[in-house]
């Protein structure tokens, strides 16, 4: 899961991916069957990652941190999901937010519906924060235009 | 679809294990109390189908070019689940019943 640079033997390996294995008991809204996923984090695809379902359907999700995206968020786990989840605090919280490319030019992030993990036992859960009111479905994501 | 009348105070069983309870009528609004087991996600229809559908505009089966966009800390996304930074925005309300009522109703916000 680290880069292998080998000093003297002038070669470096490819960077290699994150891959982590996370369970989610209530899959996503709309995919509630789907309970394998495989969150994979490639250091040149930053600050996106893969969320890739462990099923035959090969369906992926690009997810993203959303404190990068808004560091003001600030999204209140219902206590049902913090119980679900077996969180004691925000610190066991890591939070991934799923993006919707719309065009290579247009991205969108999901603040109503994060996904919210418990980074010790890497059980995850597609919660509804219970102020879900104040974000957006479709909060824009800053993309740099391209000049052509 | 079953529809069954209820008065305020009244309530259903489902599954032997989600209770539904029509607490009070104010009106033209009926405020429903839910208890179900924590694996049981209960969502209010228009915000569940909001969040389906932009999960499933969100699914691919093919990976798309990743847009460019200046956001990343260097190595962020990969170390992320290792430096376990402290998120105080997160906020985790502890699942303990605060009230002493039996069905510990707690009220959402809309």
């Amino acid at each position: 899961m680290t880069n292998c640079v080998t000093v003297g033997e002038q070669e470096a390996a490819e960077p290699r991916p994150t891959v982590q294995p996370v369970r989610m008991p209530t899959g996503l809204l709309g995919f509630e069957s789907i309970r394998e996923y495989l969150l994979v984090f490639h250091p040149d695809e930053a600050p996106f990652g893969w969320l890739q379902a462990q099923d035959p359907s090969g369906l992926a999700f690009v997810v993203v941190d959303p404190f990068l995206v808004l560091p003001d968020y600030r999204p209140d786990i219902p206590p049902p999901d913090v119980a679900l989840l077996g969180l004691k605090g925000p610190e066991d919280a890591l939070l991934l937010n799923i993006v919707t490319i719309h065009s290579p030019q247009r991205a969108t992030v999901n603040l109503k519906g994060p996904i919210v993990i418990n980074r010790h036992t890497w059980m995850a859960k597609q919660v509804v924060i219970a102020n879900a009111i104040e974000y957006s479905v479709q909060h824009p994501l800053p993309v740099t235009q391209s000049a052509d | 679809m079953l529809i069954l009348s209820r008065k305020p105070g009244e309530s259903i069983m489902i599954d032997g294990r989600i209770h539904v309870k029509v607490v009070r009528v104010e009106g033209d609004i009926v405020k429903v109390g839910i208890e179900a087991p924590p694996e049981v996600p209960v969502h209010r229809m228009e915000v569940y189908l909001e969040i389906q559908g932009n999960n499933r505009g969100a699914a691919v089966t093919q990976k798309p070019p990743l847009p460019r966009v200046p956001l990343a800390r260097p190595a962020a996304a990969t170390e992320s689940q290792a430096n376990g930074s402290v998120r105080p925005q997160i906020v985790v309300r502890p699942p303990n019943p605060r009230r002493g009522t039996r069905s510990a109703v707690q009220e959402n916000r809309p």
